[in-house]
């Protein structure tokens, strides 16, 4: 385990490099996001551990960060202020675009990576917004009406736009579908839906709906999504089939969950940050062989379905875990993590999976 | 930059809300702080009170119907609410002796009183407890989405329908059960016993008692139960005249100046020769009618209702029926629990004084400060109409956790057939 001290800021989102395996991208704060300076980590892994290649300030907290898919040197970051800049790495000091558009809190950005010349940002004013990185103004503006949390393109198609809110719903956007008054939405989905009820096991009561904070999509399975957020539990999704509730519930972790990721290597492989101090390596049972005897046990948990279960967990973190991300190269299972603890840690999921 | 610091609170506030829930849907927010914070999901009371409350057989409402008294006050609760009754979407009465339950009339009484037909009523019968009963009802609907706006209300006229019809017989089969058998035995028996039982002197019962008078006097004098009681016009036969009159009730007719522990001291047991129970330091027969109007706080919001408190949380708990006196001392420390309050952090107690004995045995089991207790009188100085008391102590709770300037507060009560019930309110 690698280990890097972020002095005097609190890390809000880590983030591998498309291009490089040994460069890693970190969002961070002063004072826990709450007010004050937020600082862009740019660390390199080297024999000799983790050095800062180069850092960015900002005028107010950074809480994400997502690398250009287009461009080796670029990154952007979601600031506290409404702002979302773009950085090259290759430049002192100062952005080299940045755009204010929002009115809260950015707390999300992502690089579409199919369609290389697009990003979105995802903010606390209850919108999404769609930019090109050579225009001064967004492309669009998709509202949610809820404080948004998390706003990804799918990794499958490039005009699919996802996002999940505190009004725990999941929504899918579709910029292809005409501009009326629905605003391209084509799917919201309750996330708090109970599992459909099943023989053996007693009914599912209604759940409240809670924040969603967090969500990814399946990097193999083109329709799958996975949310998590306020009520601990990370459930995934079919979009397929948007009315049938969560086609797994994976509960375990002990505080709101943070951050989400499925593995880049194997499909049924999540990897999860939460307020509860843990990362979290989980497999959601869609793998074959993996958990699918225990569907027809009797008296389950109602709430355990999918057969998914919790492989193994790092607790190195002493403060909240906010950002966790897998590396894209070499062999599977190398990951990085990010805390209010000041730490970044780069570690290998496979050593802690049972 | 002086934006930064309600900034700063504002993300506090958010990552606060992160650490809240739980997969089992209790949150794990609990204690006094988080049960001041306000929310648009919270379920609130924009408008609380009551009718007089006067003695039976000889007040003021003597000769008025239950329904009539709840027409009154629904009159006044759409007045002083200013609510459009046409949102009003369910209204439940609690009463305990109507025979049918009231169903008929208390719907019929909420029409004639500017309920549009689509408001839709109900009667329940929780004993002594079916006003507050009727309350959490409605709160639950809320809560749940059923409904965006109801009242829970109770009414009573004990003048007119107490009496031996209000028990019916028990079974041969429940008479043959030794528990369920015990359902029938009158109030004021088994608290004799269980003030014997429990070592609740007649003395003390009496102080206690007349401490009730005292500050129920008190607060009369000083105008404090004015904001909450709703005047009613009503017809009244003179029993000297016989002849009938319209008067107008708008001070509860059983408070008693001049009433001290030496003075009912002199009163003859009434359920015992040797016994500790007596007409003035047990509740008052009375009629009266009360209501609380509720709805989310974003609905409160959006209309304009002025918020004047929260609901929080209800418990219900079995007891043995010959110890249902002891219900609340049962009753408080689930909801305390519930809301993860401890019992020094809650302001003002309204427990129901059914009896003296058992009110004292709550307080004392319980270990809560008797300053806290019904600080302006309870059922043994004003009265306890059955089905109106958990709707009426809302008002009062309320009205007087705001004058105070204190905020959390409990209102709770034995009930007949051994059960207690108590909910937890914030004033704001």
């Amino acid at each position: 385990m690698l280990e890097f001290r972020t002095q005097g800021y609190n890390g809000y989102s880590v983030k591998y490099s498309p291009f490089f395996d040994s460069r890693i991208a970190v969002a961070s704060s002063a004072n826990f996001g709450l007010v004050g300076n937020g600082r862009l980590y740019i660390l390199g892994l080297t024999p000799n551990g983790i050095v800062a290649e180069k850092w960015f300030d900002t005028q107010d907290s950074l809480f994400d960060s997502t690398w250009s898919e287009a461009h080796e040197s670029q990154i952007l970051t979601a600031g506290g202020d409404g702002s979302v800049k773009l950085f090259d790495i290759n430049v002192a000091q100062f952005p080299i675009q940045s755009w204010t558009e929002h009115a809260r809190e950015v707390f999300s950005v992502h690089w579409n990576l199919v369609s290389k010349d697009t990003f979105l940002s995802s903010s606390w004013d209850g919108t999404i917004k769609i930019w090109n990185p050579n225009h001064n103004a967004s492309i669009t503006t998709l509202p949610t009406h809820s404080c948004t949390y998390s706003a990804q393109f799918s990794p499958h198609a490039p005009s699919v736009v996802s996002s999940v809110s505190s009004d725990s719903h999941l929504r899918v956007f579709d910029l292809r579908a005409p501009a009326s008054a629905s605003n391209h939405l084509t799917m919201s989905v309750p996330i708090h839906t109970p599992p459909k009820p099943r023989m053996g096991a007693a009914a599912p009561v209604g759940v409240p709906p809670s924040e969603a904070l967090t969500h990814d999509w399946n990097k193999y399975r083109d329709s799958i999504v996975a949310t998590a957020g306020v009520d601990r539990l990370i459930r995934t999704f079919d979009i397929r089939m948007p009315g049938a509730g969560p086609i797994a519930v994976l509960p375990g972790h002990e505080y709101a969950v943070r951050r989400l990721t499925w593995s880049p290597h194997l499909s049924d492989i999540l990897l999860s940050a939460s307020y509860d101090m843990t990362c979290r390596v989980w497999t959601d049972g869609s793998a074959m062989g993996a958990g699918t005897m225990k569907q027809e046990n009797m008296l389950e948990d109602p709430m355990v379905h999918g057969g998914g279960r919790e492989m193994g967990r790092m607790g190195r973190h002493t403060e909240f875990v906010t950002g966790v991300d897998w590396c894209l190269f070499g062999a599977e299972g190398w990951c990085a993590s990010t805390g209010w603890d000041e730490r970044v840690m780069v570690w290998d999921a496979r050593a802690i999976m049972q | 930059m002086t934006q930064a610091p309600q900034k700063a609170q504002e993300r506090l506030a958010q990552i606060g809300n992160h650490l809240g829930g739980s997969p089992d849907g209790s949150s794990s927010k609990k204690g006094r702080s988080s049960l001041l914070e306000k929310h648009a999901d919270d379920v609130v009371v924009t408008c609380a009170l009551r009718t007089p409350i006067t003695k039976g057989g000889k007040g003021g409402f003597k000769d008025t119907q239950s329904a009539d008294l709840l027409h009154g006050a629904f009159k006044a609760l759409i007045e002083r609410s200013g609510i459009d009754p046409a949102l009003v979407e369910d209204i439940a009465v609690g009463t305990v002796l109507a025979p049918g339950g009231g169903a008929t009339e208390f719907r019929a009484a909420a029409l004639a009183a500017g309920f549009p037909v689509t408001a839709a009523v109900k009667s329940l019968n929780r004993q002594c407890s079916s006003g507050l009963q009727a309350c959490v009802d409605i709160a639950n609907a809320i809560k749940s989405g059923m409904i965006e706006i109801g009242i829970g209300a109770g009414s009573e006229s004990m003048s007119t329908q107490y009496g031996p019809n209000a028990v019916s017989e028990l079974s041969e089969l429940l008479e043959s059960h030794q528990e369920a058998k015990n359902c029938k035995v009158p109030m004021g028996v088994l608290s004799e016993q269980m003030a014997k039982d429990k070592k609740i002197t007649r003395a003390d019962q009496d102080a206690f008692a007349a401490k009730s008078f005292q500050k129920a006097a008190e607060a009369q004098k000083q105008g404090l139960f004015d904001e909450e009681i709703a005047p009613l016009t009503v017809k009244w036969t003179d029993p000297k005249t016989e002849e009938e009159k319209t008067i107008t009730v708008s001070k509860d007719d059983g408070v008693r100046e001049g009433i001290t522990a030496e003075s009912l001291g002199k009163i003859r047991a009434a359920f015992a020769k040797d016994g500790s129970i007596h007409a003035g330091n047990a509740s008052q027969i009375s009629d009266g009618a009360a209501a609380v109007l509720l709805m989310k706080r974003s609905t409160a919001e959006r209309l304009g209702q002025k918020i004047i408190g929260k609901f929080v949380q209800a418990s219900i708990v079995g007891v043995s029926p010959l110890l249902m006196g002891v219900g609340p001392a049962a009753a408080i420390p689930v909801v305390l629990e519930k809301t993860g309050l401890n019992k020094d952090e809650v302001d003002i107690y309204e427990i129901n004084e059914a009896f003296a004995s058992q009110c004292l045995f709550c307080i004392n089991e319980l270990g809560l400060d008797q300053k806290k207790i019904n600080p302006k009188g309870g059922a043994i100085a004003f009265g306890h109409p059955l089905g109106v008391t958990g709707a009426r102590q809302v008002s009062t709770l309320l009205t007087e956790l705001r004058r105070t300037k204190q905020q959390i507060g409990v209102t709770s009560m034995c009930i007949g057939t051994g059960m207690g019930m108590a909910a937890v309110w914030v004033a704001e």
